[in-house]
């Protein structure tokens, strides 16, 4: 059975992929189709004075210039864009002449063919009466809350520091970076038996088209989101864009298809980021390194109107058994527009930070950092008190230290050296992402002739979701999988929640599985007998039914039946990581080797070992490809990325992938992927936990440390650059 | 909406020829790799393009008589891989292969990668924010003095710009001491090229010594014993495609253990490829050793003027430099 569960399954949509027959959002082919171009915002905040469209209207082909004018009926819902569903925040731009950020868009001009958009977005001339702004955390003008977003504690964490016989006090520093998948953010909208469908790759097909219809005043019922397929999101696609609503009203004033596809540069400074953030780490322990307090400070930069939470807090007190604890998330606000979440949002950076904070210690204690977390494991949170629903963190550093070699390690940095003189470091760290779950209305339908499909809630952008329905229904039905038809990311077929978190798999495999389980039970029913090992469609095809479908509601445990009323109107109903008899966190162990050239002070990652536990495995091949996407994203997190603003304009300037430093394939060594693979039945009937955000959960401080292993520098910024190591 | 004429040329002649008929806003395109980013960014706006991709005969490379030449046409992953080219000049060879993606090698020609323009951000971004600069809008101002400099140079900058050289393969070509030919509506010209490339000075919008309507077709490279001991050293934010923070090309010329005579230029700290004149003096008659190495990386950044973010460049430079000699030097044995 094990060896079913974690089979190695190609994907059941890498073929539509890789022969370019997926049809994304923006390739949707539609008759008449318009297309639109936004004119972004040359100044990071003030008024527009007047648009001078007389240019920009003479363009051959534009057939409308959209102002502030035409869309101020549009209302700023807790759904627009920035608020996070607080009533009073967000900003749904052109809707009053007022500017908020840099690029943000100030009119959207409609065209026959998108040179034409182009072409009329540069003619058009916008006159601003500007004002003072700053667009970083650290400038004049930015506004501290007085309150902090969030506070955990538990103890006399203070006193406890006080008094501990090791101290560290460090303060890291996390920069803005950008998502960049590489489907472009789009919007398509179109009127098609008479219900106005919007096609965007979006993680939250319900939770948009219920918000648009809102910030229309629009019947939710006459829109339709539609998302078949999305181009990778990290968190970049979980809300409404701030072109969503535009292009929609568009489509409603012109009564024509139109669609905009944002470019590159422009989403620097329309979609969402991940904030700057500032973390001050104060950890104290005995002699025996055993963890007696954990202070922990951050302030995180945020839009200044927008409702995105400072949470770095939430997930660092659960690492490990501290005896005392106290930390505050803090935001200041600046004139950018709203950050969001991505991937892993507040855990990679509070794991960047705590994590490194953490071999610091190891050496003020003077023991091996892996045994020093070892030594710290705990089986309940410190927090609540309540017992974790399974934690094999410990199994995961023991398990990677043997995979990677992790006795090779020499405390004393630069101590060993490679052939051409490389200094090799080692590094460890560890991280958390919470247990989450959601509701799902499914339906499932076996034909006679063998093919099954299945609608259900869940949104496809490339981790494997459709897999990971398929192999439930493979399991329990022993379906075909080129049979199988899986039907998400559409309001049409089913309540979407939004797909986020990590809670995709645990909410989804549950889903498919109840489903495939009542329809074994409903076939029995019908043959009057209990199955056999034939395959159900023949079975189905004896009783002389073309057809048996089942309609199955998943609640999520510690949720009520109101949870599915929620999911139909787009309300995020998720679950965790507290429940009523426990906590539910995945965890994972990464261990990381760099190569540092002495001259230049390169570095290079030659190897990186994780081992998660993350519950069941449903698919090895693509839980190994998120494990690897995680430690990808970490490695560039450590060493690469940095969206970076000049204080004078506001914006970013390194808006394209030229400059915007990802890793290349020449960046990435080895990286070796495993899993404890031991299902959590307390959380769910599939024994799932989550794996696409704890996979880069500490993978960026397991980096860090390694340079310090190598160097024997502490660099307390992100990215560690050449110059910084020079 | 904008329209643009398009011709493909089979001669030289014919190219400029058409280049002159079609007046303002004539432009050549070879691999398109430069031009159409340009066009993108709204740097460039040409109304007529004049593809000169596949002229007669202009992708050559010849090795076989006592220069080397390169037909302006071939295209960068070609001389790239070519033997004679790989064995004698690994710095040519080597500074191509380093450069941009395979991708875009197998477009770009090594004529068009001489007028590549710099990756100043505030220059690449004009069309979202008309940010001061004096290359895009003489007479605009710098936006990158007193900005985010990181990348900019530390050589041959001026008041009105600080703006980096970006190419590999120029720099390579300037330690070589190439000969770039040209082709213009009066007739043939060759210019050595230490003077293909301007300083900013007052006037950073100067960039190349080529008239409008001219075209390259060729690039001449002495043949030299050197080329045998040459590497091409490049040091960048990620290990592959992307600029220069700094490179070196070096070439060595021995007289047994010492240095007769050396070959040395820098990229990616300077606003144009730029030689190294006083390493090259440091290292003759001496014989390769690190810290005679590092003393002239050090020497070759005598003059440098760091702006707010890119000091560490000195350095850098300095050791990669360094580094590039004793590669260099090491090839003797
Ligand atoms: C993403 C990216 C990364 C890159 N990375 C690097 C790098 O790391 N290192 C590096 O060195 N380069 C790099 N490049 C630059 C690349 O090498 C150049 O774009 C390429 O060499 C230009 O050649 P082309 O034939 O495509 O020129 P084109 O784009 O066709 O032309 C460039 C310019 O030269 C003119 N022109 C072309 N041929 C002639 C001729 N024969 N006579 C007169 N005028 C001519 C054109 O009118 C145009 O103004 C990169 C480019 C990109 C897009
Ligand atoms: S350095 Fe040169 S290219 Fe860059 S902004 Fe200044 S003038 Fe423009």
């Amino acid at each position: 059975m094990t060896q079913e569960r974690t089979a190695d399954r190609p994907r059941v949509d890498a073929y539509e992929k890789v022969l370019g027959r997926a049809l994304y959002a923006a390739d949707q082919p539609i008759a008449g189709l318009l297309h639109a171009m936004t004119v972004p915002a040359t100044i990071a905040k003030g008024r527009i004075e007047a648009i001078d469209m007389t240019a920009a209207q003479n363009v051959r082909g534009v057939v409308r210039i959209f102002t502030h004018e035409d869309f101020s009926q549009i209302k700023t819902t807790p759904a627009a864009r920035g608020a996070y569903g607080q009533p009073g925040k967000g900003h749904q731009p052109m809707t009053s002449p007022v500017v908020r950020h840099r690029g943000e868009p100030v009119a959207l001009v409609v065209a026959e063919t998108l040179e034409a958009a182009i072409e009329g977005a540069e003619a058009v001339k916008v006159r601003y009466a500007s004002e003072p702004f700053s667009a970083r955390m650290e400038d004049d003008l930015a506004s501290p809350e007085a309150e902090p977003d969030r506070q955990l504690s538990s103890g006399d964490a203070e006193a406890a520091f006080a008094t501990a016989d090791h101290r560290v006090d460090v303060e890291y520093l996390h920069p803005q970076q950008h998502h960049n998948p590489i489907e472009l953010i789009s919007t398509t909208a179109a009127f098609e038996d008479g219900e106005l469908r919007i096609y965007e790759g979006t993680q939250a097909a319900s939770a948009f088209a219920g918000g648009l219809a809102g910030m229309m005043g629009m019947d939710p019922t006459r829109l339709r989101g539609v998302s078949p397929y999305t181009g990778g999101g990290f968190g970049q696609k979980n809300g409404i864009q701030e072109q969503s609503v535009l292009v929609a009203s568009a489509a409603v004033l012109l009564r024509r298809p139109v669609k905009l596809v944002m470019s590159r540069s422009q989403l620097f400074h329309t979609a969402s980021y991940r904030p700057r953030s500032r973390h001050r780490v104060r950890l104290g322990a005995d002699e025996q390194g055993r963890l007696l307090a954990g202070l922990y400070e951050t302030v995180q930069q945020n839009g200044r109107y927008d409702g995105f939470a400072c949470d770095h807090g939430a997930n660092p007190p659960r690492m490990y058994g501290y005896g005392a604890w106290r930390g505050s998330d803090r935001i200041v606000r600046v004139d950018t527009q709203t950050p969001g979440h991505q991937r892993a949002p507040h855990e990679h950076p509070s794991s960047y930070a705590t994590e490194c904070a953490m071999d610091e210690l190891a050496e003020a204690v003077g023991m091996d950092p892996v045994e020093l977390r070892l030594a710290n494991d705990a089986q309940s949170d410190p927090i609540t008190g309540k017992p974790f629903s399974s934690r094999h963190l410990a199994d995961c550093l023991r398990r990677g230290a043997e995979l990677f070699g992790w006795s090779r390690r020499m405390r004393e940095p630069g101590a060993l050296v490679a052939d051409n003189g490389d200094l090799i470091g080692l590094g460890v760290a560890c991280g958390s992402y919470k247990a989450s779950m959601t509701a799902a209305v499914t339906t499932l339908r076996l034909f006679a002739s063998g093919r099954c499909d299945i609608a259900t809630s869940g949104h496809e952008m490339g981790q494997g979701i459709r897999s990971v329905i398929a192999a439930e229904l493979i399991e329990i039905l022993g379906v075909d999988p080129t049979k199988l038809d899986v039907r998400i990311g559409d309001t049409g077929h089913a309540p979407q929640h939004i797909t986020a978190g990590s809670w995709g798999t645990g909410s989804a495999a549950p889903a498919a599985r109840g489903a495939a389980l009542k329809l074994r039970d409903e076939l029995s029913l019908l043959t009057g007998a209990p199955l056999s090992e034939e395959p159900v469609h023949v079975q189905l095809a004896r009783t002389r039914r073309p057809s048996l479908e089942v309609t199955v509601n998943t609640i999520p445990l510690g949720k009520d039946a109101q949870v599915i009323e929620q999911l139909r109107r787009g309300i995020p109903s998720t679950t965790g990581p507290e429940y009523p008899d426990f906590m539910a966190f995945s965890w994972i162990a990464h261990f990381a080797e760099v190569h540092v050239e002495t001259s230049t002070g390169r570095v290079r990652v030659k190897r990186v070992v994780s081992v998660a536990d993350c519950g069941r495995v449903m698919n090895r091949r693509t839980a190994e490809s998120q494990v690897r996407g995680g430690v990808v994203w970490g490695i560039g997190a450590a060493l690469r990325e940095a969206g970076e603003t000049d204080p004078r304009f506001g914006g970013v300037l390194n808006n394209d992938l030229a400059e915007y430093v990802v890793p290349v394939n020449a960046d990435i060594g080895a990286i070796d992927v495993d899993f404890i693979d031991q299902p959590d039945f307390k959380l769910n009937m599939s024994g799932v936990k989550g794996l696409g955000e704890v996979a880069m959960v500490g993978a960026a401080a397991a980096v860090v440390n390694a340079v310090y292993n190598a160097t024997g520098r502490r660099v307390r910024h992100l990215p560690i650059r050449i110059e910084d190591l020079l | 909406m904008r329209s643009l004429s398009y011709i493909r040329a089979k001669t030289v002649s014919e190219a400029t020829e058409a280049f002159v008929a079609a007046g303002e806003g004539a432009r050549y395109i070879a691999g398109g790799t430069t031009l159409y980013d340009l066009m993108k960014l709204g740097v460039e706006r040409p109304a007529h393009l004049i593809d000169i991709a596949s002229l007669a005969g202009s992708d050559r490379i010849e090795t076989s008589g006592d220069v080397l030449f390169f037909g302006a046409g071939a295209r960068m992953a070609d001389v790239a891989e070519d033997g004679v080219v790989r064995r004698d000049y690994p710095v040519l060879a080597e500074s191509l292969s380093k450069a941009a993606s395979q991708q875009l090698r197998n477009m770009a020609s090594v004529g068009g990668n001489l007028l590549q323009r710099t990756r100043c951000p505030y220059f690449r971004n004009g069309a979202i924010g008309a940010y001061p600069c004096n290359k895009r809008e003489p007479g605009s101002g710098c936006a990158a003095i007193g900005g985010l400099d990181r990348g900019q140079a530390v050589l041959g900058v001026s008041d009105a710009c600080t703006a980096a050289s970006p190419g590999d393969w120029p720099v390579a070509l300037t330690a070589m001491d190439a000969t770039v030919e040209i082709q213009g509506p009066a007739g043939p010209r060759s210019v050595p090229i230490a003077e293909f490339y301007r300083l900013p000075g007052d006037t950073p919008h100067l960039e190349f010594a080529i008239e409008a309507g001219e075209i390259v077709t060729g690039i001449s490279v002495p043949k030299t014993e050197a080329g045998r001991n040459s590497t091409y050293l490049k040091v960048r934010d990620r290990e592959s495609y992307a600029f220069a923070l700094a490179s070196a090309a070096v070439a060595l010329a021995m007289d047994g253990d010492h240095v007769r005579h050396a070959h040395i230029a820098l990229g990616g700290v300077a606003t144009r490829p730029w030689r190294a004149r006083e390493a090259e003096e440091l290292l003759t008659g001496r014989s390769i050793e690190p810290d005679i190495a590092l003393a002239a990386g050090k020497a070759a950044f005598a003059e440098a003027r760091p702006g707010a973010h890119n000091a560490f460049k000195i350095e850098l430079g300095a050791r990669t430099l360094a580094d590039a000699i004793m590669t260099a030097g090491r090839k003797m044995q």
